[in-house]
């Protein structure tokens, strides 16, 4: 119940800087996701959140509090670890309670706020055992009710799902939206899967070389990216990006391939400036078969190398410009390779980035 | 102000754990080792205390260059421990791939080979000196009465035999860590690359040189450090069994030091004999924590 | 020769080598406890007398001064100088070890592998190279012959390979568990005595043995350190035994029975860890 502040927060290792200078603004009860690839530098930013690193340089304040050189125990949060962390020498109940118990709780509040975790997780059968055995799954629990009987101001989750199957993933990532729900409170939560960042938060937060590259909703990070990263990272599967110039108010990509400018974007760009183009799968499409046919667009042939049929849509892989190319086809049909499509492109969707930076056009 | 004394901190707190263990280090072994540098050179003699104050520069260590005795020892050491430690791993290996065969038992006997660890080289020594003893030794009695030998051989007395007994002891008491360690590396090793060999089409020996022993090597360089820590121990067994004799003719390095030392109270001299000994248990055991090193990247354990 | 046949022999075949590999283990320890409980006449008798007519706990009455004994060893006062000086000596080399593999283990801090190098480096160093200088150095301090001047030097000597074991049990233990500790309000100091300490106590003891057993056995550095029962150890007493040209091997033996099992059982009740411990602290860096 608790916002959090980053300011200038830089972390470095020896000479080698990781994190450089991030400033970020939780807001109380907010599901904030940490996204990039590793070693980006998100973990070690949820990490000096938690007290576990310390701070190089800057200012991190937990509810208005200036917590740099609190150790993790002063800091009131609760962390999710990767491993989930269990103490394998404590029966599910113990671990439960141990931060109570620390705390100098009475008996009788650790068993009751104990009860009260495992009630809401479903761990009430589980309480006696070890933590070898249970599942996956209950661990991952487990590890959860630890970090809510402590009402704590924040939750902190390191990539709590990336040890569990495909199926449990998708269950759990589940439970932690409810869980958020139930027990309303601040979370800030590190992964490098784009899908649990998507589903589960607020606001993502993208990262790169210990920079932050975009902050936004999942709707605006995936409809707006700011850059050529965040549009290849954010996406399944990712936008396609071609390099193209601006000539005679067309885009040309290399291999002479035309396609129209989107009207949106005629002011922002600069004669002779390198650009890329950006379309997601979904908006490159045969005729007939896309998701939206309204609007500004234009056609392009491609033709098929291999299909993937995956039920109420195939993926197209194909080639333009030298270069792969994904689209997608939306109802059953089935497709052969060497077959040629007229494919619309949807403008309206479509995103152009300065071939130089990276970033958006539209972006400021 | 207050982030910098914090960073601190995390510095200090190994240095501040690692004191107590350098303390004690320094004291007993580092300042020691500095004052016996100093007495070996000088020609101190235990039975008169002032000469410890003249100094000769290195005469003792130059002396020892045309030592025979000195040579002698030195080599036969060296000899002593090619011998001894290939003899003890391979028998090591053996013994782990014949236990790893097994199907049950595996434990019991894993802990019956863990034994003569932990006897005192000075009673491996008794006790082979008692076992080798040319009139009630188990090993003569045991052929006599087999009618294999008709006169009792002299297993300590005569020069090659003193040796190999010697040998005999030192295999008996420390053959178990290699074993042990080995075994332990052969139970912790994934069956899948050995099966995907055999399908490949290598013979056993083929499929054995390309996957086990890579992947046993870090297990032998832990032993052969583990070993190198304490191959002067040798000293108590070859003290016990034959005291450097027949006629110093299984005299190793240590025994020879402990005579000179002792006996004829040349400290300054002995110190000098102590100094060669000790580097050569550095460069050995540095020898091996270095291919240990390399080995933990290799199978990309480190750091 | 079919395939069932030759699996068969195979296996007998392992079985004999086990079993040969065995008594090769065995035998020579086993003659020395068997005759610690014969009388000396029987073990020099000649011909040899295989089957032992009847046992006998003389010569450990002997030894001990009880009965009509005759020779004056203070096995005694060997025994009880032997379990102070083992038990102090391992119980600081476990302090200093435990604070020394946790450095090891935990942080990371400049030199480190150099340091841990050098740590061994300093077990390396024979102890009869080591026991010139301690003689001279000790005498002067006035701690020969105490065995305070003993547990000093047997602590510097399992130091290292104490850290060398608790380093890697700590290892084994990963770093989020005392993390998660400190985010659940407690200090370092407390996570690791109620998460990392009980958890590497296995270890702990295993090298605690492994430290004791060294002192126990020790005898190159105490032949030279001590000399009187006032700190005489076991292993130094066992040459009491030895005159110029006699030795009387049942009195030794029973020495060595008294020398041997106390190692023995401390080895079987810490064995499986000991065993982790070797192997884990190597391998995984």
């Amino acid at each position: 119940m608790a916002e959090i502040s980053l300011k200038q927060v830089v972390k470095n290792y020896g000479r080698t800087p990781v994190v450089h200078g991030i400033d970020l603004e939780i807001a109380d009860n907010e599901f904030v996701v940490l996204v990039g690839p590793s070693g980006c530098g998100k973990s070690t930013t949820l990490r000096m959140i938690a007290g576990l690193e310390d701070i190089s340089d800057g200012e991190i304040r937990i509810r208005g509090r200036l917590v740099n050189d609190l150790p993790p125990r002063k800091r009131n949060i609760s962390m999710v670890f990767q491993n989930y962390a269990l103490y394998p020498h404590m029966s599910v109940r113990d671990n439960l309670g141990f931060g109570l118990k620390i705390a100098g709780q009475s008996k009788k509040v650790v068993a009751e706020r104990v009860d009260e975790a495992a009630g809401i997780l479903g761990l009430s059968e589980l309480l006696d055992r070890l933590p070898a055995e249970l599942s996956g799954g209950q661990r991952q629990r487990v590890a959860m009710g630890r970090a809510i009987v402590r009402h704590p101001d924040a939750f902190l989750f390191d990539e709590p799902l990336s040890n569990l199957d495909a199926k449990l993933r998708g269950q759990m990532r589940a439970e932690i939206k409810k869980l958020h729900q139930k027990v309303a409170s601040t979370i800030v939560y590190v992964t490098h899967d784009q899908i649990e960042a998507m589903t589960l938060a607020d606001r993502i937060v993208v990262m790169r070389d210990g920079h932050i590259d975009q902050v936004g909703t999942p709707m605006e990070v995936f409809n707006h990216p700011a850059n050529t990263f965040v549009a290849a990272f954010i996406g399944s599967p990712p936008m396609n990006q071609l390099p193209a110039t601006l000539d005679d108010g067309r885009l040309r990509l290399g291999d002479g391939t035309a396609i129209a400018l989107p009207t949106r974007l005629r002011e922002r760009v600069r004669a002779g400036q390198k650009l890329i183009l950006g379309v997601r799968p979904d908006d490159i499409s045969p005729e007939g078969h896309g998701l939206l046919e309204e609007g500004e667009h234009d056609t392009i042939d491609l033709e098929v190398d291999i299909a993937e049929p995956l039920g109420m849509e195939s993926l197209i892989y194909s080639r333009l410009a030298g270069q792969e190319v994904l689209a997608k086809l939306y109802g059953p049909r089935l497709l052969s390779p060497g077959e040629r499509l007229t494919c619309r492109v949807a403008l309206t969707r479509a995103h152009l980035f300065d071939a130089d930076t990276g970033r958006n056009l539209e972006a400021d | 102000m207050f982030r910098a004394i914090r960073t601190r901190q995390t510095t200090l707190a190994p240095l501040v754990l690692l004191l107590p263990a350098f303390t004690v280090m320094l004291f007993v072994v580092a300042m020691p080792l500095a004052f016996s540098f100093y007495t070996s050179l000088t020609p101190y003699r235990l039975t008169r205390p002032e000469s410890i104050e003249i100094y000769i520069g290195a005469r003792n260590y130059i002396r020892l260059w045309d030592n025979a005795a000195f040579w002698a020892a030195f080599w036969r050491t060296i000899l002593f421990l090619a011998i001894a430690l290939n003899v003890e791993l391979l028998l090591g290996l053996g013994i782990a791939l014949l236990i790893n065969k097994l199907t049950w038992g595996q434990r019991t006997l894993r802990t019956i080979m863990m034994f003569p660890m932990m006897f005192s080289p000075i009673l491996v020594g008794f006790q082979f000196k008692f076992i080798f003893n040319d009139n009630i030794g188990i090993v003569n009695n045991a052929l006599q009465s087999l009618g294999l030998i008709d006169r009792a051989i002299p297993w300590l007395v005569d020069a090659q035999l003193a040796m190999f007994s010697i040998i005999v002891a030192e295999v008996w008491m420390s053959t178990s860590i290699f074993a042990i360690l080995l075994l332990a590396g052969l139970l912790a090793m994934p069956r899948d690359p050995i099966e995907a060999a055999r399908v490949d089409g290598c013979n056993s020996w083929q499929v054995f040189r390309h996957i086990p022993l890579p992947f046993l090597m870090p297990f032998i360089f832990i032993a052969m450090t583990i070993r190198s820590l304490d191959v002067a121990r040798a000293y108590d067994i070859v003290h016990v069994m034959t005291g450097g004799g027949p006629a110093g003719r299984t005299e190793l390095l240590w025994t020879l030091i402990a005579r000179v030392g002792y006996n004829n109270a040349r400290m300054g001299e002995a110190n000098a004999m102590a100094y060669v000994s000790t580097l050569l248990s550095i460069a050995f055991t540095v020898f091996f924590f270095r291919k240990l090193m390399a080995a933990r990247r290799y199978m990309g354990g480190a750091e | 020769m079919s395939r069932a046949v030759r699996q068969r022999v195979q296996a007998v075949a392992l079985w004999i080598a086990t079993f040969l590999l065995m008594v090769i283990m065995c035998i020579p320890g086993l003659w020395v406890v068997l005759s610690a409980f014969r009388p000396n006449r029987e073990i020099l008798a000649r011909p040899p007398v295989w089957v032992p007519e009847r046992l006998t706990f003389n010569n450990f009455a002997k030894i001990f001064g009880l009965g009509d004994a005759q020779v004056a060893i203070p096995v005694g006062s060997y025994f009880m100088n032997s379990v102070v000086i083992a038990l102090t000596s391992t119980f600081v080399a476990l302090v200093i070890g435990m604070a020394g593999g946790y450095a090891f283990a935990r942080f990371r801090f400049r030199f480190k592998n150099s340091l841990f190098l050098s740590l061994m480096l300093f077990r390396t160093v024979p102890g009869i190279a080591l026991s010139l200088p301690l003689f001279m150095l000790w005498s002067r301090l006035g701690i020969i012959d105490t065995q305070m001047g003993l547990i000093i030097v047997y602590i510097a000597l399992n130091v290292p390979f104490t850290i060398w074991l608790i380093d890697g049990f700590f290892r084994q233990i990963p770093m989020s568990l005392s993390e998660a500790a400190q985010v659940d309000g407690c200090t370092r100091w407390q996570a690791f005595w109620k998460i990392e300490f009980p958890l590497a106590k296995g270890g702990i003891a295993a090298a605690g043995v492994f430290a004791f057993l060294t002192s126990w056995n020790e005898y190159a550095l105490a032949a030279q350190l001590t000399r009187s029962t006032d700190s005489k150890t076991l292993p130094v007493g066992l040459m009491d035994f030895t005159a110029q040209f006699t030795i009387d091997w049942a009195g030794m033996s029973a020495m060595a029975v008294i020398i041997i099992v106390p190692a023995l059982i401390l080895t079987f009740l810490v064995q499986k860890h000991l065993i982790r411990g070797l192997t884990f602290g190597g391998v995984k860096g």
